[in-house]
C-alpha cells in the first residue's frame, strides 16, 4: 500500500552554477550543479538531488584563525598555496573557501595583494572556489572588483551580501559572472526581501545561494536549523524568492567554550565532532553546501553523506 | 485534523461543573484542543463525543513511558512535522548498548558512564538514559547474566533486545517490574511477545521494514492488549530512515492513518556511521536512540544537539539572573548588564572570555526576552536595573559606579542614570563588538580617572 | 551616407561587434550588407547609422590621437558597470559641444565629478578643457570620446554594452534595452551650441532611450529642456532620479542612536526651549520641489552664541520636505523622527512632539562650538539618509525669535487640527488597500496581520498610515499591501482579496479571514498581542483581558494561559489577540453583534480608555452600557459575572447565542 503523503509541495529549489571547466571558460577540473531539488533532503527515493557538498575554509592569514586548526595542520596553515592543495588532495574536501582575513589588518590597503593571492588559490586547486571578501566595507568596492576580476570565467561563488552591504558584491558578480552568498540573521522574511534587493539590482535567482547565518551547535544552532526549514519549506511550496539553494558555515564552532576549554588531548575531536553534528543536521534541514574547516571532518561528513543512499553518490559530477 | 477549542467546547456538557478539575467548560476545552487534558476527566461525555473527541485532541503520537518512577523516561505525545511550526515536546532517550558477549567489566564501565556521567549547559545537567542489553549470543544465561551485571551498577531504564524467547523471559524474570522496552515484536513473533510485555506492562517495540506490514502490526499488537508500542523501522540505510520516519511523522500528525502514530526507534550502531544515524535519529523524530558507548567528543556534541533541537522556539531558555564573573574581576572591574536570555548570555560570555578582561555581568530578569524585544516591550526599564544592582549587591562588588548597557537599550541611558545614580556608558550593539569597545572606551574611562 | 560604407567595420576589444546595432537587432555586423540590414531592420535608425559610419570612419583612418579614447574596450566597460551597480558611481553623462568659454565648461565638469556622476566629452569641449588644464582621463571620470559630437555614439554603445552585461538584456530585446536604458541606466545628456543641424537630429536620436536632453544652447522645437549652466547638472539629475546619498553630518558633535537615551539635567544645559519655559513647536510640511533646496539651514532670530546659559528661549523647527514619492499624508509619521533625531545629537535632547515640544542643548557641545544650525543640520542630514527614496530635498529653518514663533504657531496649530480631523475620519470603507505586517513570523511562521483604518496591528504598534508609509519606502519590507477586493461578508468584514492574501502569507495554512469578527474565522495571532478578546458561552458575551492584568477572569483562565493557547500563528475562533485601541474602533466585534456583547475587562484598562469609551458609547446612544460593562471588583468567575450580568440586565443576555 503506498501511503500518498501530499505535502503539496509544487516549487523547487533553483540551481546555482559552481566552476568553470576548460570547455565552459574555467580552469577548474570540475563543475557542479547545486540545488534542485524538489522535496526535503534525502526524502526523494532516487538520488536525483545531489548530495550536500563539503567545503574546506583556509584564510590568507592564520592570525584570525583557530588555534585548532593552526596545531592540527602545522605550518601548513602559513601557505595559502599548499592548504588549498592540501584541501583538495589529503583533505578531499569538495570545495575551497578561502578567506581573505589579510584584508582585517587595521588599515588594509593592499589591494594587489588580494587578487595575487586568488591567483595562487586558483593555481594551487582546481576545486570550485568559494572566496570571501573582507571584513571591512570600505574597501568593499575594491576588494571585490579584484576578485571578481581576477577570477573572471571560473563562475565562483563570493561572499556575502548582507542587507545593508550588498552592491559591491553584487557587481562583481553581474560584471564577472559569478554567484554569491546572500547572509541574513536567522529570519526568514529577511532572507527573502534580501534576495528581492539583489534582484532589484539585477542578479539573476540562479547566482545566489542563501546563508541563513549558522550559530553553534549549543549557541543559537536550533534558530539556524529551524530558519533553514523554513526557507526549504517556502520554496517547496512555491515562493521563488527563498528558492535558493542554502550553504551552511557555522564558523563560530571552533570558538565556543565546549571545543576551546575542553581537555587539549580531545580538542581534535570536539571540533570534529562538533563540525560533524552541525553538519549534517543542517543538510537535512536543507544546506546543499556546508563549510567546515577542521580537515578531518571533512571526510566524516562525506562518508556520511555518501552512507546516506546504499553507498553511493557522492560529488554530483558535471553533467 | 485537530479540532478547535470552539468546536470541542460545542461538544461538551457545558455545565462548569469543575469535576474535571477546571473552573470552567472553556478552559477545559482549550485544554483539549491542544492535546493537553485527558478527555476521559469528563464525566458527563457520552461514548460517542469521547471517542470523537478522543480521537481528534490525544497527541497524534502518543505518549509512551520505558521504565518505572525514578528509573523512567517518556517520549512521544508530539503534534507537529517541523519544531518550527509548534515545538517537539520529548527528547529522545538515548541509550548505550552492550552486548551479553561482552567481558562483566566492559559492561559495567558502560552502565556506571550513564549512572554517572553528565555535561552541563545552560544550567541543565544533560545525561543518558539508559542502557540496551543485547543478546547477541542467543543464550538465555548470558543474557541473564548481563543483565544482573547492569543491574548491580545501576537502576536505569532498560531496554532489552532479544529474539531468542527464553532469553527474554530468564531478562524478565529479573527486570521485568521495572517495564523495560522490549525489542522487538515482528509479524511472525507477535503473540509471544506480546504476551511477554503483557505480563510485566512492558512497552514494546514492534518492527517492521514496510509502512503496511508496521500497521498491521500496530493493529494486531493493540487486539492483543499491548498499547505502549515503539516502532523500529529497519532502514536499510540513513536516508531510509529519513524518508520512513518523516512518512511516519506527516501520516500520524494528519491523522491519515492513526496507528503509525507512536514514537520511533533506532538502533545507531553502526562502524562507520554511528554519529551520522545518532544525529538523523535526534532531528528526524526518533524517540529512542540506541548507541555504542559514546566517545566524550560525540557524547557532548549529541546531547547538546539533543538539547538544541528540542528546546521550545517559543519559549527562549533563561539564565538565572544575577551578577556573574568573567575571570577574577577586581573592584575596578567593568559591569556590564544584559538580559537574561541565555542566547545573549552566552553569545556575551564567550565574547568576554576571549577578552581576557575580567569583568562583571549583570544579568536582569527580562523572562527570556532579548534586548532589542525586552527594551520594545518595556520589561528592560530602568526599575529593573536599580532593583537588580540592589538585589546581587554589586556596589558591594566594585568601587565605581559605571555601568555598561548594550547599544540597543541605549534609549534607556538616561532613565538609568537617573534611577540608579549610576553613569551609564553605551555599549556596542553587537556583542561581538564588546572587545574593542572594552580596550578603547573602558580603557578610556580608567585613563580619565589616573 | 551609410550606403557609402566600404570597409569593414569592427572593433577588436569587444565580444559585442557593434553593440549598438548587436543590441537592437542580435545581428552582429563587420560589414557594409550587414549594416545596410541591420539599418533596415531598426527603420532607419540614426543611432545604428552613426555606429556603423563612425566604425568604417575608424576602421579607414584609424582611432583619433590622445587624449581622445574613441570606442572603449570590454574591460574598462566591465569595471565601469561594476561602478555603476556598486554606487560608487552613481551616473553617466554625456557633454558636447563647444562651450562659449572654459570657465562655464570647467564648472559643470567639476559639479559632475563631485555628484559621482561618470562624464563622457564628444566635440569642442575636449579642447576648451583641455586647454584650459583641466585634467581628462578614466580616472578623473571626465572621458573625452572624441573630436566632433557625433562621437558621443560610443556612449550609447557603452550603455548598449551595460545593459547586455549586466541588465540581462538578451541582444535583439528591443523593448527590455529601451526599458533598461529608459528605467535602469542613470543618463543625461547636455549640450552645449555649436551643433551642426546632423549633430542635433543625431543628440536627438538618443531620446528613445529616455535620456533627458538639457540644451545650453540655442536650440528651438524639439523636446530639449533648457537650463543654465548654473543648474543644469542639478536639472539633468533631478530628472533622471540620480540622487546623491547622504552619508556624514557635518556638525561639531557626535551622532549616533548610542546617545538616544541620554538625558541632559539642567546643571548640564546650555540652553533650553519650550518645556513650558518658552513657546516652541516642531511641524515638518511637504512642500514642491522647486521651493526646497536640499540640505539649507536657515536660523532666524538670535543664534547660540547671543543666548544666555541656563535660560529658555522661544524655538519653531520648521521642516520643509520634497520628494517624488512623498505625500502630505506621511508628514506626520516623519515629524515624530524629529524626537529621534535630535535625540542622536551627542548633546542635544528632545521630548514630546508638535507644541510641546522641550528640547535641550548641553554645555559641552556647545563648548566645541554647536550652534542651533547644527541641530538643523543634523536633521537635515538624518532625515535624508534615513529614507533615501522618499525624499529628494529637506530643507530646515529654525526660528528663535519670539514674535515669529508665536506667528508660526498660530499656522502650525491649524494644520494639526487639520490633520486630527483627517485621521479620525479615515474609514475602512475609504480605501481599497489595507496593510499587513509579518514582523511576528520569527516567532509566529504562519501569522499575519492584517491592518485597516479602523483596525490597527494587534501589538498596538502599527497603523494602516505606518504600515502604508513603512511599504513605500520598503517596498520589499514586512508591511505589503492588499487590495481588498471584492466583499464577501459586510458584517464580519470578511474579503476575497484580503482571504487570498492571507493565504499566501500563512503559507496556505489559512484560507478566510474575517476583520471585523472574534467568533469567525478571527485574524490569527502571534504573540504579542496588547489584549485577548475571547467568548464567554454562557453570557453569550465578550470579554477582554490585557497583558498587565495578572489575576484570573471569568474564563478560568489568566491572560498567560490564554497567550499560550491561541499564540504561535492558529486561528482560534472565539479567541481573538487585539490592540487596546481597537476596542474604541467601531469595527470591534461588529461581527458579532456589536459593542453590546462586551461584558468584563480589567478595571484598569477600563479606567485607561474611559473618556473615550464613554464618548463612543455616548456616540451609539448606549451610555449606560459603559457601567454595566464588568470588572475583577465585580466578578472574577462565571458565576458570578452571570449574577451581575443579569442583576445590570446586560444587553448580551439577551442577545443570540454565540455557541
Amino acid at each position: 500500500m503506498v501511503y500518498d503523503l501530499n505535502f503539496g509541495w509544487n516549487g523547487a529549489i533553483g540551481q546555482v552554477i559552481l566552476g568553470a571547466t576548460r570547455a565552459e571558460g574555467g580552469t577548474r577540473n570540475i563543475s557542479y550543479r547545486i540545488g534542485g531539488g524538489t522535496t526535503l533532503p534525502f526524502l526523494d527515493g532516487n538520488p536525483s538531488s545531489p548530495s550536500p557538498l563539503v567545503a574546506l575554509e583556509i584564510c590568507d592569514n592564520p592570525e584570525y584563525w583557530s588555534p585548532i586548526i593552526k596545531n592540527y595542520c602545522g605550518d601548513l596553515v602559513d601557505n595559502v598555496h599548499e592548504w588549498a592543495t592540501a584541501a583538495e588532495k589529503i583533505y578531499k574536501a569538495d570545495l575551497v573557501r578561502l578567506y581573505l582575513t589579510s584584508t582585517r589588518q587595521r588599515n588594509f590597503s593592499d589591494i594587489s595583494s588580494v587578487g595575487k593571492t586568488i591567483e595562487t588559490v586558483l593555481s594551487a586547486t582546481a576545486l570550485p572556489l568559494i572566496i570571501e571578501g573582507s571584513n571591512e566595507p570600505k574597501i568593499d568596492s575594491e576588494v571585490y572588483l579584484k576578485c571578481g576580476e581576477t577570477a573572471q570565467g571560473e563562475r565562483l561563488l563570493l561572499g556575502t551580501a548582507e542587507a545593508g552591504r550588498y552592491r559591491s558584491i553584487a557587481a562583481a558578480a553581474l560584471a564577472y559572472n559569478h554567484s554569491l552568498i546572500a547572509q541574513s540573521p536567522i529570519d526568514v522574511n529577511l532572507a527573502k526581501q534580501l534576495n528581492i534587493l539583489l534582484r532589484e539590482i539585477g542578479m539573476q535567482r540562479d547566482h545566489i545561494m542563501i546563508d541563513p547565518y549558522t550559530g553553534a551547535l549549543g549557541y543559537g544552532f536550533e534558530y539556524s536549523y529551524s530558519a533553514m526549514e523554513r526557507i526549504r519549506f517556502s520554496a517547496l511550496k512555491g515562493d521563488t524568492d527563498l528558492a535558493m539553494p542554502v550553504i551552511c558555515s557555522a564558523i563560530d564552532s571552533l570558538n565556543i567554550k565546549e571545543v576551546r576549554e575542553g581537555d587539549p588531548a580531545l580538542q581534535d575531536e570536539m571540533a570534529i565532532q562538533w563540525e560533524f553534528y552541525t553538519g549534517i543536521a543542517a543538510a537535512v534541514a536543507g544546506a546543499e553546501i556546508i563549510c567546515v574547516r577542521h580537515p578531518k571532518t571533512v571526510a566524516m561528513l562525506k562518508n556520511a553523506f555518501s552512507g546516506m543512499r546504499s553507498g553511493s553518490g557522492s560529488s554530483e559530477v558535471k553533467e | 485534523m485537530a479540532l478547535k477549542a470552539l468546536d470541542v467546547y460545542k461538544l461538551l456538557p457545558k455545565k462548569n461543573c469543575k469535576e474535571c478539575g477546571d473552573p470552567t467548560c472553556l478552559t477545559f476545552a482549550m485544554k483539549l484542543a491542544s492535546g493537553k487534558a485527558d478527555v476521559d476527566l469528563c464525566p458527563y461525555l457520552d461514548e460517542e463525543a469521547k471517542s470523537v473527541l478522543g480521537a481528534t485532541t490525544r497527541p497524534p503520537i502518543r505518549l509512551v513511558k520505558v521504565g518505572v518512577g525514578e528509573r523512567s523516561f517518556a517520549v512521544g505525545e508530539e503534534f507537529v512535522l517541523y519544531r518550527h511550526d509548534k515545538t517537539f515536546y520529548h527528547p529522545p532517550g538515548i541509550l548505550f548498548k552492550v552486548s551479553d558477549t561482552w567481558e562483566p567489566e566492559a559492561i559495567t564501565s558502560a552502565t556506571v558512564r550513564v549512572r554517572d556521567e553528565f555535561f552541563t549547559r545552560i544550567g541543565t545537567d544533560l545525561r543518558f538514559d539508559g542502557i540496551a542489553i543485547e543478546n547477541t549470543s542467543g543464550s538465555p544465561d548470558s543474557f541473564a547474566r548481563a543483565v544482573s551485571v547492569v543491574e548491580e551498577s545501576a537502576d536505569l531504564p532498560l531496554v532489552l533486545m532479544a529474539s531468542n524467547m527464553e532469553a527474554l523471559n530468564a531478562a524478565l524474570i529479573q527486570v521485568g517490574s521495572y517495564q523495560p522496552l522490549i525489542h522487538a515484536a515482528t509479524k511472525e513473533n507477535f503473540r509471544e511477545m506480546c504476551a511477554h510485555a503483557k505480563k510485566h506492562s512492558c512497552p514494546l517495540v514492534v518492527k517492521a521494514q514496510r509502512l503496511d506490514d508496521l500497521t498491521a502490526l500496530v493493529k494486531n499488537c493493540v487486539a492483543e492488549g499491548v498499547k505502549k508500542l515503539v516502532m523500529d523501522l529497519c532502514p536499510q540505510f540513513p536516508g531510509d530512515f529519513i524518508t520512513t520516519s518523516t512518512a511516519v511523522r506527516q501520516l500520524a500528525i494528519t491523522r491519515a492513518v492513526p496507528d503509525l502514530g507512536y514514537p520511533v526507534f533506532i538502533d545507531a550502531t553502526d562502524p562507520h556511521l554511528q554519529d551520522a544515524k545518532i544525529a538523523l535519529g535526534i532531528v528526524k523524530y526518533a524517540s529512542v536512540i540506541i548507541t555504542p558507548p559514546l566517545s566524550a567528543a560525540s557524547a557532548k556534541a549529541a546531547l547538546t544537539l539533543r538539547q538544541n533541537i528540542y528546546t521550545d522556539p517559543q519559549k527562549p531558555i533563561q539564565m538565572n539572573p544575577g551578577l556573574y564573573r568573567v575571570g577574577s574581576p577586581g573592584k575596578d572591574a567593568p559591569v556590564l548588564m544584559t538580559v537574561n536570555f541565555s542566547l545573549t548570555f552566552f553569545t556575551l560570555q564567550g565574547y568576554l572570555e576571549s577578552t581576557r578582561v575580567p569583568c562583571f555581568m549583570l544579568i536582569v530578569d527580562t523572562e527570556g526576552l532579548s534586548v532589542l524585544t525586552a527594551v520594545a516591550a518595556g520589561k528592560l526599564n530602568e526599575t529593573l536595573v536599580r532593583d537588580s544592582i540592589k538585589k546581587f549587591e554589586v556596589e558591594k562588588e566594585v568601587s565605581h559606579k559605571t555601568l555598561i548597557i548594550p547599544g540597543y537599550s541605549a534609549p534607556l541611558s538616561g532613565r538609568i542614570e537617573e534611577a540608579t545614580g549610576w553613569k551609564v556608558m553605551v555599549g556596542p550593539r553587537d556583542a561581538a563588538e564588546i572587545g574593542e569597545f572594552l580596550h578603547q572606551e573602558w580603557k578610556k574611562t580608567k585613563d580619565q580617572k589616573q | 551616407m551609410i550606403t557609402k560604407i566600404n570597409h569593414s567595420l569592427s572593433y577588436d576589444e569587444t565580444a559585442y561587434h557593434l553593440p549598438i546595432s548587436f543590441a537592437l537587432t542580435g545581428i552582429a555586423v563587420h560589414d557594409q550588407k550587414a549594416a545596410l540590414d541591420v539599418f533596415e531592420k531598426t527603420a532607419s535608425n540614426p543611432l545604428v547609422a552613426s555606429e556603423c559610419i563612425l566604425a568604417e570612419k575608424t576602421a579607414a583612418e584609424g582611432r583619433e590621437p590622445v587624449p581622445y579614447t574613441g570606442f572603449i574596450d570590454d574591460t574598462i566597460i566591465r569595471k565601469l558597470g561594476y561602478s555603476l551597480v556598486d554606487g560608487s558611481i552613481l551616473g553617466l553623462a554625456l557633454v558636447v559641444g563647444t562651450p562659449p568659454g572654459a570657465d562655464s565648461a570647467s564648472a559643470i565638469c567639476r559639479e559632475l565629478q563631485e555628484k559621482y556622476m561618470l562624464t563622457f566629452l564628444a566635440g569642442d569641449i575636449v579642447g576648451t578643457l583641455s586647454h584650459a588644464g583641466v585634467k581628462l582621463g578614466l580616472e578623473y571620470r571626465l572621458i573625452p570620446l572624441g573630436s566632433k559630437p557625433t562621437y558621443g555614439i560610443h556612449f550609447v554603445d557603452i550603455i548598449a554594452r551595460v545593459a547586455m552585461m549586466f541588465g540581462g538584456v538578451t541582444p535583439g530585446d528591443i523593448s527590455r534595452l529601451l526599458a533598461y536604458a529608459k528605467e535602469r541606466a542613470k543618463a543625461i545628456v547636455i549640450v552645449f551650441p555649436g551643433l551642426s543641424d546632423q549633430e542635433i537630429a543625431f543628440v536627438d536620436g538618443m531620446r528613445v532611450l529616455g535620456f533627458p536632453i538639457l540644451s545650453l544652447g540655442d536650440y528651438h522645437g524639439g523636446d530639449w529642456i533648457p537650463a543654465s549652466p548654473d543648474d543644469v547638472v542639478r536639472l539633468g539629475m533631478e530628472q533622471k532620479g540620480i540622487k546623491v546619498n547622504v552619508t556624514a553630518i557635518p556638525i561639531p558633535m557626535g551622532c549616533s542612536p548610542a546617545f538616544e537615551g541620554k538625558s541632559i539635567r539642567k546643571e548640564e544645559m546650555y540652553v533650553e526651549f519650550g518645556g513650558g519655559r518658552s513657546p516652541a513647536f516642531e511641524l515638518l510640511r511637504m512642500r514642491p520641489a522647486e521651493e526646497v533646496t536640499d540640505g539649507q539651514v536657515t536660523v532666524i532670530g538670535p543664534e547660540i552664541g547671543s543666548m544666555k546659559e541656563g535660560a529658555a528661549y522661544p524655538l519653531a523647527i520648521m521642516i520643509n520636505v520634497a520628494g517624488k514619492m512623498m505625500k502630505k499624508d506621511y508628514e506626520p509619521v516623519l515629524e515624530r523622527r524629529i524626537h529621534n533625531f535630535v535625540n542622536y545629537g551627542e548633546g542635544s535632547w528632545h521630548v514630546a512632539q508638535r507644541d510641546i515640544i522641550w528640547v535641550r542643548i548641553s554645555k559641552e557641545v556647545v563648548a566645541k562650538g554647536v550652534k542651533i544650525e547644527h541641530i538643523g543640520k543634523l536633521l537635515a542630514s538624518k532625515f535624508r539618509m534615513d529614507f533615501p527614496q522618499l525624499l529628494d530635498a529637506v530643507s530646515v529653518t529654525l526660528l528663535t525669535d519670539e514674535v515669529k514663533v508665536l506667528e508660526a504657531k498660530k499656522d502650525a496649530e491649524k494644520v494639526y487640527a487639520e490633520r486630527d480631523a483627517r485621521i479620525k475620519g479615515m474609514r475602512d470603507a475609504d480605501v481599497n488597500t489595507y496593510y499587513s505586517c509579518t514582523l511576528c513570523q520569527t516567532f509566529a511562521p504562519n501569522h499575519v496581520c492584517v491592518i485597516t483604518p479602523e483596525h490597527p496591528a494587534l501589538c498596538g504598534a502599527i497603523s494602516w498610515l505606518d504600515g502604508k508609509i513603512a511599504f513605500e519606502i520598503a517596498p520589499s519590507g514586512a508591511n505589503q499591501p492588499i487590495e481588498k477586493g471584492a466583499v464577501i461578508n459586510t458584517q464580519n468584514g470578511e474579503f476575497e482579496g484580503v482571504n487570498k492574501f492571507v493565504k499566501k502569507a500563512s503559507h496556505g495554512e489559512i484560507d478566510r479571514c474575517s476583520l471585523y469578527s472574534v467568533m469567525e474565522y478571527p485574524m490569527t495571532c502571534c504573540g504579542c498581542f496588547e489584549c485577548i478578546a475571547l467568548m464567554l458561552p454562557e453570557v453569550n458575551g465578550i470579554m477582554v483581558v490585557n497583558r498587565e492584568f495578572k489575576g484570573i477572569t471569568p474564563s478560568g483562565m489568566t491572560f498567560s494561559t490564554l497567550a499560550g493557547t491561541i499564540g504561535g500563528g492558529a486561528q482560534s475562533p472565539g479567541f481573538a489577540g487585539i490592540s487596546k485601541n481597537y476596542i474604541l474602533s467601531d469595527r470591534f466585534l461588529q461581527g458579532d453583534g456589536g459593542i453590546d456583547r462586551l461584558v468584563w475587562m480589567p478595571s484598569q484598562l477600563k479606567e485607561e480608555l474611559k473618556p473615550q469609551l464613554v464618548k463612543k458609547l455616548a456616540d451609539r446612544n448606549k451610555s449606560d452600557l459603559f457601567e454595566k460593562i464588568a470588572d475583577e471588583t465585580i466578578a472574577t468567575s462565571i458565576e458570578d459575572l452571570i449574577l451581575f450580568l443579569d442583576r445590570v440586565k446586560h444587553p448580551s443576555l439577551t442577545m443570540k447565542p454565540l455557541v
